[in-house]
């Protein structure tokens, strides 16, 4: 239950709002852009650091988890993709290349280079030479150079699971790879949006080949999202992919040397130590060294705050300073309305109001037009931002969907709040001193 | 202890209010003056006080001495017995609110609000809290009690001087005091309007309320149980 005090403050903070509307309107107005400022900034400054983490997180993983390097060798692959068969809480992308369209011939992008960059790489037709760590060099053998085709070369993901629990694709079209139906022989694939540029462009025969496959397959394209790489990158169901590759093709010392080979990528959600231990054990226990296995704690939010600090302070500061406008323009209202009120405070004073609660009652006022000068800035900012949205998101990918940020919310109630509160403190302070003898007697 | 007064009719227990030899020195940019020096003065319940003076005689200062609107310098107040002359702002506040109207020359009333509204004002004052429906209920009696419950939706740009000053001692009365503080209450009305403020007023003593009444009108003043006379700030 309310007090008694605090219900007087409220109706008669209510009756001094309605009986001074216009006056409360114009105090409202300057506080509504110092408040909208300190909204538009929150509101922003949350949209920008969404989205730059959303855009962080597409590549590195979500904040908190858990990421790990294996090197493809001595039975790796087998033993990850064992261990991460069927689980939910952590994923394993097995990586390697594969070439779409026709067979036999050079990929359009060879190496799988984004299509902006087709055919600038140039021919180099020199000795290959490869050193091992002990500083033997051995000259490999030049591949056969193939023609010119309509074929274009992509990375190519196996996943052991759904990985965007742990990198949050943004679909584009289509739709993503269910994990939950039996494996498909025609392999399902999901395409980044530069390999489906590329497919656009170069209108490829629908066949691929995967490397290390015994056989070409007739892939089905299901949909396409964007993953935060530039290079033509597509995403399949591992279990598929072993209908036409039954083994995990292994890494080779020169495969490696060549930034080539299987490459093994784990995702883990956090508190998954347990699992990571007995990976790490098996791994070790087949021969692969611990300082080649890389785990580590993705950690997208700290990067992003100290690079949004900075720039957050310089708008806060720029906000506080419309607020500050704000609060002397309720303030100049509210010392000219406690002048204009004299008799009024005085006679509340007389008939048993205490000094306490008269000037609770002028910051009770300043208080909840500060307030409700708060709800119509946040309106306006919640509104704006889906204006904005609905003219400018098709241009701006990552931030369709965005909604208006709570944090922007809570911002300006709190604006509000600060402002009624240095708003009224004076004028308060000025009704609680009143003398009710001299105002009454004159 | 029982006293008797000069209205014979009046026989009471212990006085609603005493002030013993309150000094009240007004210390301003210039010399300090004294307004009230050693006044003494008592009020029983029931009964009925005119403080008759010129003006600047002090007349306004002891009222708000009463009202505990102000502190006397010397002296001591007492109120029911109790020894209130070192009272807390917040205790006297809550002191107003439950022993003293107020009726004062200017009405005083809050031209944004309607006469149940003004009246209401003395029972929204932070000092307790009752139910609406009760509150509404207290406000049209006090109304009634002043003979214009009809107007209790009107605003005060609507309603006569007379009319006015009513609302005034309704908003007096709302929280049934024990003492009425009457400052000039007729002094901007006509003769007519004036008694009948006063018979409003004199009628609150008959149910016990005690009474001061500043005037300079002296027919006023003679329709009062006793009369006083302050001059340079002492009751002659």
């Amino acid at each position: 239950m309310l007090s008694g005090k605090f219900r007087s403050a409220l109706v008669i903070g209510g009756q001094g709002i309605r009986a001074r509307k216009l006056r409360t309107f114009l105090s409202m107005v300057s506080l509504f852009l110092g408040v909208l400022a300190v909204v538009a900034v929150q509101a922003g400054a949350e949209i920008a650091e969404r989205a730059m983490l959303t855009d962080v997180e597409l590549q590195s993983g979500k904040d908190g988890t858990v990421t790990g390097y294996v090197p493809g060798e001595k039975g790796a692959p087998g033993i990850v993709e064992a261990m991460m068969k069927g689980r939910t809480d952590a994923v394993a992308m097995i990586g390697s290349k594969a070439i779409i369209g026709e067979p036999g011939v050079r990929p359009i992008n060879e190496g799988g280079m984004p299509f902006e960059y087709a055919g600038r790489g140039g021919d180099y037709s020199g000795p290959q030479v490869y050193c091992d760590s002990n500083g033997t060099c051995t000259e490999q053998k030049q591949p056969e150079k193939k023609p010119d085709g309509q074929a274009i070369e992509v990375s190519m993901v196996a996943l052991t699971g759904d990985i965007r629990p742990f990198k949050p694709f943004r679909p584009v079209s289509g739709s993503w790879l269910e994990f939950d139906t039996a494996p498909s022989l025609a392999p399902r694939i999901v395409l980044n949006e530069e390999a489906a540029k590329g497919l656009r462009q170069y209108r490829v025969p629908g066949e691929m080949m995967i490397e290390g496959a015994t056989h070409h397959v007739s892939p089905q394209i299901t949909g396409v999202v964007q993953d935060g790489y530039f290079q033509p990158r597509i995403y399949m169901r591992l279990d598929e992919l072993r209908t036409w590759m039954p083994a995990a093709a292994e890494t080779t010392e020169v495969d490696r040397m060549r930034g080539g080979g299987t490459n093994l990528e784990l995702y883990l959600q956090p508190g998954s130590d347990e699992l990571q231990q007995l990976l790490k054990a098996k791994l070790a226990g087949v021969g692969i060294p611990q300082d080649q296995m890389h785990f580590q704690v993705v950690k997208s939010k700290e990067r992003m705050e100290s690079e949004l600090r900075i720039m957050r302070l310089i708008f806060l500061g720029m906000a506080l300073l419309v607020l500050l406008i704000g609060v002397a323009g309720i303030l100049n209202v509210g010392l000219a309305t406690v002048g204009e009120r004299v008799e009024e405070f005085a006679l509340r004073r007389a008939v048993g109001m205490s000094r306490m609660l008269l000037a609770g009652i002028v910051l009770a006022e300043t208080l909840l037009t500060g307030l409700l000068t708060a709800a119509l800035a946040i309106g306006a900012g919640a509104a704006g931002l889906q204006v904005a949205l609905m003219m400018f998101g098709s241009r701006f990918p990552s931030l369709q969907g965005t909604a208006f940020p709570w944090e922007a919310g809570v911002a300006g109630v709190i604006a509000g709040l600060i402002a009624g509160v240095l708003g009224g403190l004076i004028p308060a302070i000025r009704a609680a001193r009143i003398p009710i003898a001299t105002v009454m007697r004159a | 202890m029982t006293q008797t007064f000069d209205q014979p009719t009046v026989q009471v227990q212990a006085p609603l209010l005493q002030l013993n030899g309150i000094t009240k020195v007004l210390k301003g940019q210039g010399e300090p003056r004294t307004i009230l020096s050693g006044v003494d003065f008592t009020v029983h319940a029931g009964q009925s006080v005119a403080i008759l003076g010129r003006s600047g005689s002090g007349k306004s200062t002891l009222l708000s001495l009463i009202g505990l609107f102000d502190r006397a310098d010397e002296g001591q107040y007492l109120l029911h017995g109790d020894d209130i002359t070192k009272l807390p702002e917040r205790r006297a506040a809550a002191l107003r609110s439950a022993e003293f109207g107020f009726v004062f020359q200017r009405f005083f009333l809050l031209k944004h609000l309607t006469a149940a509204q003004n009246v209401a004002m003395a029972l929204v004052n932070g000092q307790g809290w009752s139910a609406r429906r009760k509150r509404r209920q207290q406000v049209m009696d006090a109304l009634e009690q002043v003979g214009i419950a009809h107007l209790a939706k009107s605003k005060p740009t609507r309603l006569s001087g007379g009319e006015q000053q009513r609302v005034a001692i309704a908003r007096a009365l709302v929280r049934q005091p024990r003492i009425i503080l009457a400052d000039e209450p007729t002094g901007a009305l006509d003769t007519e309007t004036g008694n009948l403020v006063v018979e409003v007023l004199l009628n609150t003593t008959r149910q016990g309320c005690g009474l001061v009444l500043v005037t300079h009108d002296h027919d006023h003043a003679r329709k009062m149980g006793r009369v006083l006379e302050l001059r340079d700030g002492r009751f002659n």
